[in-house]
């Protein structure tokens, strides 16, 4: 199977590692608008061609997936001229710039007969596989509410550079860096929402000191977000403040809740107590205590199996998707819940910018 | 009319301050546009009498802004580009940020053109153990197996010789080795590697080749005022360069005790291979610390010559490498 990714930025360096531990991957072709930014791509990861021509890099190499990792504005016309010359397309989040993109972009794709992957890869990381395991076997009952929690660091490997940098797309976002990163909490709790559309409450906050003076400054950096549907709430919240940077996931059911942590990669989970009294709290925190002892054992075991990866849940969904396009299995990403954290992003921000202008 | 780039950051200021003591230039800056008063202001205050143009524009910045920065330009020192981060981000920042001043540099028809660069990029895995590094050492061929800083540089410098050579910019690379300060990095890669709080000391008995701050700056302000200087390519380390073990030792008594373990030059390759393989076998969990590449291009007892630097730019490392050294451990010990 031939790839080839376009935009050679920062994450393409992870597409493109990642593509190359599923067997039969081979990276055919790199593209990027700018020159330097291929050719650094292509010779730093011994990537047989280069170009900065899209047209071009299709029809010379015409792989079977085209990875597009260049920014949200020019996702759709990349995906379409890919699809057009007979690619499926993995997009990196979020998948467009709006829901309005998003329906076309699907809409072309069902027409061509063709599969598009938006990377919500969080949603492939091992805790949250197991988190959605556990509700299918029934053992959390029924999900009651979801809580999804991001944290991110303004001066971490990719904050720093977007901070330094003023032209960056990502300022150019309408909801500006929390846009380009909301969709992976949201991704996390839309599975558990079933197919009714949810009511959406948000809320934006700049709790940041202004620094630059121009766009850097503008956007939300604490966004909390309330949604129901039906009888299942979820909260998401993102945070540039909360230190250390987490990402996590809870699910309270009707039977048992769970707690997973994506930097441990470990899971807690709450069943009922049975001894009386006082007695009742020893017996919740041996519980706790042996499954933390069960997990270290479980994450010492990945770790000797080398799935203690970065990005373990990228690789996990391309894995799933590769197969998808080969048709070996479903689509890892249904279009509907694509198309739903697109639609939600809409709102969210939507919101955001409205309850400000009131104000 | 001298336009400094990266006139903010640590080797900016320095090289500004030298301008203002040592020539009667005019001063521009570009420095990132930002509410905050620049770093560089605090410099510009002590000089009341002179003018210095603080001009915003981050790199890669418009063609019509990069023309605004270079009007009435003679001389550009061209001192931004991106320290640390992922490759393409430096690349994105140093080589494509460059790659605009190039050629607004080209169609204002500077001068000079002096192009900070890094000794980092000379192809010493190909030289014998021992061997002295000099301007004439060529690059290296495979910056690819290099730090994505040295990557960066790397693809800058060659950048900057393409336009030289086929746009005719007026270019001086000078290339400065690790420029030592107050509150710059000391026990920096060649020394070794802090790991587990600890450090992993690699550099034993090799030369560090060290540049005092001040002492760079003069080499820079040299390269920009020295007249009949045609296009060259200048190293800059100071004298009396310090092994990386006398290193450690006087961090140690001057700064604050540091755990380390050394490894001996003879097992470099082996454990750099070790390291290879334990990544290959983990599809990359364990990360490489260092690389074979790393082992045959850095820790081989090279010399470096600043010969060049001193008969053609006059230049001489006014602070001596024991003042250099005791400015910068006494930063650290106030920290």
């Amino acid at each position: 199977m031939r790839i080839a990714v376009v935009g050679c930025g920062q994450i393409a360096d992870a597409h493109i590692q990642e593509a190359r531990k599923i067997e039969g991957v081979e990276v055919a072709a790199v593209c990027d608008s700018n020159i330097h930014m291929a050719e650094q791509a292509a010779r730093r990861f011994a990537v047989p061609a280069s170009y900065t021509d899209l047209a071009r890099m299709l029809s010379e190499q015409r792989p079977d997936i085209v990875h597009i990792t260049t920014p949200p504005a020019t996702h759709l016309a990349i995906a379409k001229l890919a699809i057009a010359q007979g690619a499926h397309v993995y997009v990196e989040k979020p998948l467009t710039l709006d829901v309005l993109e998003a329906d076309e972009l699907l809409e072309f794709a069902a027409r061509q007969g063709k599969l598009v992957c938006v990377g919500h890869n969080y949603a492939f990381d091992a805790p949250a596989r197991r988190v959605r395991e556990l509700l299918r076997s029934g053992r959390l009952g029924e999900a009651v509410h979801v809580d999804a929690m991001m944290g991110y660091d303004l001066t971490g490997a990719f904050g720093g550079v977007i901070m330094g940098d003023a032209h960056h797309w990502v300022h150019a976002l309408p909801g500006g860096l929390p846009q380009n990163n909301i969709s992976h909490p949201l991704s996390l709790v839309v599975p558990f929402l079933g197919d009714a559309a949810p009511t959406v409450t948000a809320v934006g906050r700049r709790l940041r000191q202004a620094r630059f003076g121009d766009r850097r400054d503008a956007w939300f950096d604490e966004i909390r977000v309330l949604l129901h549907a039906g009888s299942v709430s979820a909260g998401v919240t993102f945070s540039c403040r909360m230190r250390p940077i987490q990402m996590a996931l809870a699910v309270y059911g009707t039977r048992q809740h769970v707690f997973a942590n994506f930097e441990s990669r470990t899971l807690r989970t709450v069943a009922a107590a049975d001894a009386p009294g006082p007695f009742r709290r020893l017996q919740l925190a041996r519980r706790d205590a042996v499954e933390s002892r069960r997990e270290f054992r479980g994450r010492f075991w990945d770790f000797l199996h080398s799935r203690l990866q970065y990005f373990e849940g990228m690789t996990e969904l391309l894995r799933q998707f590769y197969s998808a396009t080969r048709g070996a299995g479903p689509e890892p990403i249904p279009m509907s819940q694509a198309r739903l954290v697109s639609w939600l992003i809409d709102e969210i921000f939507g919101q955001c910018k409205a309850a400000e202008d009131k104000t | 009319m001298i336009l400094v780039t990266g006139g903010n950051g640590f080797l900016g200021q320095w090289v500004v301050r030298k301008l203002l003591e040592r020539t009667q230039a005019s001063i521009r800056c570009l420095v990132r546009p930002s509410p905050a008063p620049p770093a560089v202001s605090g410099v510009v205050a002590q000089w009341p009498g002179r003018k210095i143009e603080l001009h915003p524009a981050s790199l890669p910045a418009p063609a019509a802004a990069l023309a605004a920065a270079l009007d009435g330009v003679r001389v550009v020192v061209h001192i931004a580009a991106g320290k640390q981060g992922s490759a393409p981000a430096l690349v994105a920042n140093t080589v494509v940020g460059s790659e605009a001043l190039f050629q607004a540099a080209v169609r204002a028809r500077v001068e000079r053109f002096v192009l900070v660069g890094s000794l980092g990029v000379h192809d010493t895995a190909s030289l014998p153990r021992g061997a002295m590094v000099d301007e004439d050492t060529p690059l290296d061929p495979h910056p690819e197996w290099r730090d994505p800083y040295t990557f960066s540089k790397h693809r800058q410098e060659t950048l900057a010789r393409e336009y030289a050579l086929n746009h005719g910019l007026p270019l001086v690379v000078v290339r400065p080795g690790v420029i030592i300060g107050p509150s710059a990095e000391i026990l920096v890669t060649r020394v070794g590697l802090r790991m587990f709080g600890m450090l992993l000391h690699l550099g034993g008995a090799n030369r560090l080749p060290f540049t005092y701050v001040s002492n760079c700056a003069d080499a820079l302000v040299d390269a920009a005022t020295r007249t009949s200087l045609g296009s060259d390519t200048f190293n800059v380390v100071d004298d009396d360069l310090p092994t990386s073990r006398q290193i450690v030792r006087a961090y140690r008594s001057k700064v604050r005790r540091v755990r380390s373990i050394f490894l001996p030059r003879m097992a470099l390759g082996p454990v750099a291979r070790m390291n290879a393989w334990a990544n290959r076998r983990t599809q990359g969990q364990i990360p490489i610390v260092f690389s074979e590449y790393d082992a045959r291009t850095i820790w081989k007892n090279l010399s470096f010559s600043n010969e060049r630097a001193k008969s053609l730019l006059g230049w001489i490392p006014a602070v001596p490498m024991r003042a250099a050294l005791e400015a910068t451990f006494q930063s650290h010990a106030s920290d």
